[in-house]
């Protein structure tokens, strides 16, 4: 009889609230994935950056409720704005560039974001994040929300018996996937407009584009500018999950863990991405109920070891993902 | 159609790589309604060329003109736009999308095309579409692809993919068309029905050709007028019968090299 | 011989787009100029020793990965990885097995040499066999940055490490200071590179490694045996980067698993500058994003010298793509 060096328990398959608080991760990081998806698998703009967006669209609008003591209805678009602007700000001397140098351009970018938010203490509370500045002004971005929450829970959940104690925190939960449905929808249905079908042929051959009249370089801007808005709207979700941010949260082991998502649900399908950021985070939380003779920190490192070995292997051997068409992956030069 | 005025003016284009210049003063007319071959020994600039009034390649001197709006320097979605509009020697269908989607890209005018278009302006949209989706049938049929219009362009044979990039460039309704090299690779028969098309098109619908060429039969037999580069410079022009004796023509080729020609003579 | 006219602007643009290497030494003097009478000739001399530190080793990485380059058709994510490996396993001999700093130097540039020679085996050779396109490849070089990064995280933890390189003693010389360390760093870099530079001009093998980092498949048709000179190829990357990670750890005197991505911008940015796929090109980008993330700090403070990588890349790209010593890319 072979002895495991592992032991597996099973109390993970009652754990509601650990589940729920594993899919609320992977319905922000899907929405995340989302921008990537229409960046990466629909217009060929290898957007590497798309933490560095969802910082500032978290940063700023806690900064924006905080600080200047906006409503969630002023501060949230303006911090979608700004994200808009910052994603055309880079886009606009980066996107001539090749594809994997503006790769390059937007990994810098992110760092860039990173460093400023680690360093301009006064702006964003500098590497212990924006709890400083929660603590500073007594206000916190979360306690808005918190009344809607409650309420969801008192009147919507509780009634059918879906205790906050034994399920979590599900009304964040239902935001989240009813956002990311909705945003999922609204991107498939746009991609099949005239507006993604030129977003297709940029895509697959620029040149092609423009010989037939289209201004290939505005699209991959419009494209930059609507995943910013998703990285940021991310952003936001992620500072309602954890009620405060630091530049920890964007490292860009995350961005990383976007393409995990994307590659594993298919590079070309909305509702892949869905799936694919569901197993990735399912995958990543799943690990806690794996007693491995190790520490903690070493499972941690584990985790992403592994991705990366998957995300290797899908690149391989079936680059389309799970729900791709293997026709409308872009394969060969 | 000897009187017609140019269409198309290029003056002293210059285009330099490195220290190379391959284009070096090009300086040509084309004139409206012709089929204009554009010939000259390898090396003589003119895919270059090609490139660089279309946009493809930024010029390093010169001007042109289409239509009388200046043209030279412009990106290559603007100079498609005015209606001259460029097909590839190797042909670049799009070849992970649909046929019908190839064709219906090309369309202009189509206010899904935009953002604000395409959220806010459906029920513009949708006629368009209509509209777009119905001379897209329309052209696949003259060219005898209708039935492969839900196949990936990427299925289809080379010489498919000839026609799909001719008729797709059709869709954009051009008034010059510029074809690089458009019988390279194909199968005589298929070359002949491209040059029936070609020929059809600018005397019904007036729509003036340039194109690349090397084969002289067809050079020789299909083209109005003969333009002849060496060197990066146009050193003849004029009908195929006066280029064909023109001796700086025939020192360019021998330099060269010969082409495959049609007659013994010249 | 008629042609277009030269007009004297338009000439003037012909030499700079001919000369670009005399282009760039103006640009630099000016700057330079500027910093001194600025600053003082101290102060900018004192930065300048700083940035031909930091661009000898910064060049020692960027010249494998342009090499790279005309291999992969892209830019290797995983290359700041492989430095950062390089130095952990001279850790490893240096203060694990408590081995002298030359043998622990030795045995880090040995082995990432070796992982460049296994990447290319287990990934990339196949990769090409089965002409898998850009966007595949991107995301598996970025994989295989991940899963190394991690995979020293796993090993040696995020807390930082150091060689056992002397870090405070210092030579004065012309009122100028120099570590110790950092001298030995500047002399083994220059040495290597000069000996690189050598083999790739004079051998045979380096005539063949640079025709195929300029242009891979024009290079196969000339008859190279290509898979021989790829694999040497991805041998001389590995060891250098190897060798480029040791020795920034050796003169920053901090080694963490994020170390070598750190670097991966000025690496890249080097790479542009100097014009990709051109491997004197990467030395003297190399040393010029040195000098110039040093001097940026006569102006800014020290955090954003990453910044100024990236500006100096988002201008070459605007103002000249190809790099100094890079050919136009054509349609």
């Amino acid at each position: 009889m072979i002895e495991l060096p592992v032991a597996v328990t099973f109390d993970f398959l009652t754990a509601w609230d650990f589940w729920i608080a594993v899919g609320i991760l992977a319905g922000i990081y899907g929405i995340f994935a989302l921008g990537l998806q229409l960046n990466v698998g629909y217009t060929g703009v290898l957007n590497f950056g798309q933490a560095g967006f969802m910082a500032i669209g978290a940063y700023a609008a806690i900064i924006f409720v905080v600080d200047l003591g906006w409503s969630y209805w002023l501060a949230l678009p303006a911090s979608a704005l700004l994200t808009i602007i910052v994603g055309l700000l880079i886009g606009l001397p980066s996107l001539r560039l090749r594809a994997d140098y503006f790769a390059i351009a937007t990994i810098a970018f992110s760092e860039i974001v990173r460093d400023v938010a680690q360093n301009a203490r006064d702006l964003t509370g500098g590497n212990q994040g924006t709890i400083n500045l929660e603590l500073e002004n007594d206000r916190f971005f979360t306690d808005p929300w918190f009344s809607t929450s409650d309420w969801i829970q008192e009147n919507l959940l509780d009634p059918i018996g879906l205790s906050g104690q034994e399920f979590g925190d599900l009304p964040l939960f239902l935001v989240v996937w009813v956002t990311l449905g909705l945003l999922a929808l609204g991107l498939h249905f746009l991609v099949r407009s005239p507006w993604g079908r030129v977003l297709r042929a940029v895509r697959e051959d620029e040149d092609a584009a423009r010989a037939l009249g289209k201004n290939a370089f505005s699209y991959k801007l419009q494209s930059l500018a609507v995943a910013a808005v998703l990285g940021a709207i991310s952003g936001w979700f992620l500072a309602f999950n954890l009620e405060s941010v630091s530049q920890v949260a964007f490292e860009p082991l995350y961005t990383f863990l976007g393409f995990g998502a994307l590659v594993l649900g298919g590079l070309a399908s909305f509702g892949g991405v869905l799936v694919g950021s569901v197993l990735l985070w399912t995958l990543l939380e799943g690990f806690r109920f794996l007693d491995l003779p190790l520490a903690a920190d070493k499972v941690s490192a584990l985790r992403f070891i592994i991705v990366g070995v998957i995300l290797i292997l899908l690149m391989a051997f079936r680059p389309q993902g799970i729900f791709g068409k293997r026709e409308e992956m872009v394969l060969g030069e | 159609m000897n009187d017609a005025a140019p269409i198309f003016r290029a003056e002293r284009v210059v285009k330099r790589f490195g220290g190379i210049r391959a284009v070096n003063g090009a300086t040509m007319d084309v004139r409206e309604g012709s089929i204009t071959a554009l010939i000259g020994p390898n090396g003589a600039g003119k895919t270059t060329f090609f490139n660089v009034i279309t946009g493809f390649y930024k010029p390093d001197g010169g001007s042109a003109t289409f239509d009388g709006k200046p043209t030279l320097g412009h990106p290559p979605y603007a100079i498609a736009r005015l209606g001259m509009v460029r097909t590839f020697q190797i042909t670049k269908a799009l070849a992970a999308m649909p046929v019908i989607d190839n064709m219906m890209l090309a369309a202009p005018d189509q206010p899904g095309e935009s953002l604000f278009g395409t959220i806010f302006r459906q029920p513009a949209n949708r006629s368009r579409e209509r509209e777009v989706r119905n001379q897209a049938g329309e052209l696949l049929e003259m060219f005898n692809l209708q039935a492969l219009a839900d196949s990936y362009a990427g299925t289809l044979s080379g010489g498919q993919r000839k026609l799909l990039e001719l008729a797709r460039a059709l869709m954009t309704k051009p008034r010059f068309l510029l074809l690089d090299e458009p019988m390279a690779g194909i199968n005589p028969t298929l070359g002949r029905r491209l040059l029936e098309h070609m020929e059809r098109l600018r005397t019904e619908d007036g729509v003036t050709f340039l194109f690349v060429e090397h084969d002289m039969d067809v050079v020789m037999n299909h083209s109005d007028r003969v333009i002849v580069m060496a060197e990066g410079r146009v050193i003849a022009e004029g009908e195929p019968h006066e280029v064909r004796s023109n001796q700086a023509v025939i020192d360019a080729y021998l330099g060269a090299g010969l082409p495959a020609e049609a007659n013994g003579d010249g | 011989m008629t042609g277009a006219p030269r007009t004297g602007m338009a000439s003037v643009r012909e030499w700079m787009s001919e000369n670009p290497a005399w282009v760039a030494l103006i640009v630099l003097a000016l700057i330079a100029l500027a910093l001194i009478i600025g600053e003082g000739l101290q102060e900018f001399a004192q930065r300048s020793v700083n940035g031909i530190v930091s661009g000898s080793y910064i060049a020692l990485g960027a010249i494998g990965l342009t090499l790279v380059y005309g291999i992969l058709k892209l830019v290797n994510f995983a290359q700041g990885d492989m430095l950062t490996f390089g130095a952990y396993i001279a850790f490893l001999f240096d203060a694990t097995l408590d081995m002298p700093l030359a043998v622990a130097l030795v045995a880090g540039v040995l082995a990432t040499a070796a992982l460049g020679v296994a990447q290319e085996l287990a990934m990339w050779r196949p990769m090409r066999a089965k002409k898998a396109g850009m966007l595949q490849l991107l995301l598996m070089a970025l994989g295989l940055a991940f899963v190394l990064r991690y995979v020293i995280q796993f090993i040696w933890g995020t807390d930082p490490r150091s060689l056992d390189a002397d870090v405070t003693s210092s030579i004065s010389f012309l009122g100028l200071n120099i570590g110790e360390t950092e001298l030995i760093v500047v002399i083994i870099s220059f040495v290597v590179l000069t000996a690189v530079a050598t083999m790739l001009r004079v051998t045979s093998l380096g005539r063949q490694m640079r025709a195929l980092a300029d242009n891979f498949d024009l290079a196969e048709t000339t008859g190279i045996d290509t898979g021989q000179v790829v694999l040497k190829t991805w041998l001389l990357a590995g060891g250098l980067a190897g060798l480029a990670g040791v020795l920034v750890v050796a003169a920053t005197g901090s080694l963490t698993p994020n170390t070598g991505f750190y670097l991966l911008l000025p690496l890249f940015a080097a790479v542009v500058l100097g014009g990709i796929g051109n491997a004197y090109g990467a030395l003297a980008g190399g040393l010029v994003i040195g000098l110039t993330q040093e001097w940026s700090t006569l102006v800014v403070e020290s955090q954003w010298k990453v910044a100024v990588s990236f500006l100096v890349l988002i201008i070459v790209l605007i103002v000249r793509p190809q790099g100094i010593f890079g050919r136009e890319r054509t349609l």
